[in-house]
């Protein structure tokens, strides 16, 4: 008999975790813990350097959507699409609000129905300012991948809770 | 941060990084998968940009 057949392969990678169901308490926490910090549902679970690694990449994409003159999407009832990207741009947690205020100056989620208030004017405003900018396209492409980003993280973390996922 | 090409290398790496580590459990496979995505978005986007530069812009 060969006695290379015999021969164990050898495996340097570290073992991947083993598939466990945990119990929905835990699930729960480590969903709102995704959603509230970017990453940290992963850290919950045990993934230490997978959840360093999405808290950085989201913060930075977030940074930069930020700092490129991104726009922080509100509801607007003419545009059915706005509840989609505000939607998303609500996954982010509490960085979404980050966002809102250094954008608005306060937390506004929605432009009021009267287009002719004055708050209406000054967020509208504020979002054409931000349009003029060269980056404007840019940090909004930014800004809703971060958000994407971590409606992901929270996928993803349900899913290593249930067992889905290693 | 005006230069197209320096932002869609910082773009690319970025989702390259988050989509290795969210679908690879050890870190060869995730620097293998980060780098072949990160090299096919920036070589893509390079090809149709070439495809494109015959194009009239009127």
């Amino acid at each position: 008999m060969n006695q290379e057949e015999k021969k164990p392969e050898v495996n340097s990678e570290p073992a991947p975790p083993a598939l466990r169901r945990r119990n929905p308490k835990e699930i729960a926490a480590a969903c709102a813990l995704a959603w509230a910090i970017p990453g940290a549902g992963h850290l919950y679970l045990g993934r230490r350097l997978a959840g360093a690694v999405f808290f950085a990449v989201v913060l930075i994409t977030f940074s930069l959507g930020l700092f490129m003159g991104g726009k922080v999407y509100l509801i607007d009832r003419t545009q059915p699409l706005s509840y989609l990207a505000t939607f998303s741009n609500l996954a982010l947690g509490p960085l979404d609000l980050v966002g809102r205020e250094s954008v608005y100056g306060r937390m506004v989620f929605r432009i009021p129905d009267d287009p002719k208030s004055q708050e209406a004017e000054e967020l509208l405003q504020t979002v054409r300012d931000r349009i003029k900018l060269e980056t404007y396209e840019y940090g909004t492409t930014y800004l809703l991948t971060a958000s994407l980003m971590n409606i992901l993280l929270i996928l993803d973390v349900f899913d290593i809770g249930i067992g889905r996922k290693e | 941060m005006r230069d197209h090409f320096l932002n869609m290398t910082i773009f690319s790496l970025l989702v390259s990084v988050f989509f290795a580590f969210l679908t690879q459990s050890t870190n060869r496979n995730r620097l293998r998968v980060a780098l072949v995505l990160c090299l096919s978005m920036i070589g893509i986007s390079l090809m149709i940009a070439y495809i494109m530069f015959p194009f009239p812009l009127k």
